[in-house]
């Protein structure tokens, strides 16, 4: 690396330090904000204020609680684009009907070394449990469907680096026809959800508990012992199925060696 | 914010920083994706510190996971070295 590289490199990095310094100090005005804006203090008396229960979400979770009962809508939509987003890649990819297990006589040479091999063998059922966590406790810790569903599909994605797409094609039996599967499981189960209310005559749609203006029941806070905080945890459950599945199904679709296109496009 | 973690926000934010100028000027792409992925993490470092679990959880998957793997293979494509310009 040159002299002059280091240089600017530096300067850049004293520029940012000084400017940092500067916001921290009040440069800016104090971030973030000291007070509480109105907005932020709505939701923090309100999403799990067990004595007044009129606008309470069930959630101690409150960013949870907003995701999918205040601003339901947002997140229904978000995660419309990204059904659209995987739908145009499966249709992209149609073209391939990839024989499973072509070369499963070279298995043994197919991916990285056997340190990394043995590194992700421990790993992958790790991530895939903190994925699984994150999603059931998303009402009330920390994280939530996106979260948990795209750590799911890092853990696929491991496998795929580490030991090749046949690994989860063969070995764990899971084709790209089951994820489309599980993915659109999980996005009936958000659109069932979603209409629920509407079926049993609220007004509004997504509505999580009851509110003083409406006649319809609410979803129920808690299974037994289990507490659910209404539909949350099943909003959830569904988002973490509808995302990670549809991002390993990206995967395995983009991991498709070139030469089997080549091939199909052949024939 | 104490002064600890503003301090530490700083320190962060201008590693993140030295990060970015190398991913800018490596000619090597492989290189300059995880220069990428490195700056990644430190912005995942800000955010816990700036109190955003959530944001967090959904970035370090996406930001040092996904789109790594989504260059490298885009790199796999293509030529691993820029050309240099006269």
């Amino acid at each position: 690396m040159k002299t002059k590289d280091v240089v600017i490199g530096i300067t850049t990095a004293i520029l940012l330090l000084v400017i940092a310094i500067a916001i921290i100090l009040g440069g800016t005005g104090w971030t973030p904000l000291t007070e509480i804006r109105l907005l932020a203090k709505f939701y923090l008396e309100n999403c799990f204020n067990l004595f007044d229960k009129n606008y309470w979400a069930a959630s101690p979770e409150a960013v949870s609680a907003m995701l999918w009962d205040y601003r339901g809508i947002d997140t229904y939509y978000e995660t419309a684009v990204f059904f659209l987003a995987v739908i145009s890649g499966v249709a992209l990819f149609r073209i391939a009907e990839v024989k499973v297990g072509a070369i499963s006589s070279m298995r043994r040479e197919l991916g990285l070394s056997i340190i990394v091999k043995t590194v992700t063998r421990i790993a992958f059922p790790l991530i895939i449990t903190v994925s699984a966590s994150v999603a059931l406790h998303g009402h009330l810790t920390p994280g939530g469907g996106f979260q948990s569903g795209s750590m799911m599909a890092v853990a696929f994605l491991t496998a795929i680096a580490a030991f090749s797409r046949y690994f989860i094609e063969e070995n764990l039996k899971l084709t790209k026809d089951n994820f489309l599967t599980l993915r659109s499981v999980g996005l009936i189960t958000i659109a069932i959800l979603a209409l629920a209310p509407i079926l049993a005559g609220s007004i509004a749609l997504m509505q999580n508990q009851a509110k003083p203006w409406s006649s319809t029941p609410s979803f129920p806070e808690a299974l037994g012992i289990l507490w659910t905080a209404g539909s949350i945890f099943y909003y959830n459950l569904a988002e973490f199925l509808t995302v990670g599945a549809g991002f390993t199904l990206l995967f395995l679709l983009i991991s498709i060696p070139e030469e089997e296109f080549r091939r199909i496009l052949r024939l | 914010m104490s002064l600890f973690a503003a301090s530490l926000i700083t320190f962060t934010l201008t590693i993140g920083a030295l990060f970015t100028y190398l991913a800018i000027k490596s000619r090597d792409l492989l290189k300059a994706t995880i220069f990428s992925a490195a700056q990644s993490a430190t912005y995942a470092l800000i955010f816990f510190l700036l109190m955003a679990p959530d944001i967090v959880l959904a970035y370090i998957a996406v930001a040092i996971g996904i789109y790594t793997v989504i260059l490298l293979y885009i790199i796999s494509k293509t030529e691993r070295y820029e050309e240099v310009e006269s």
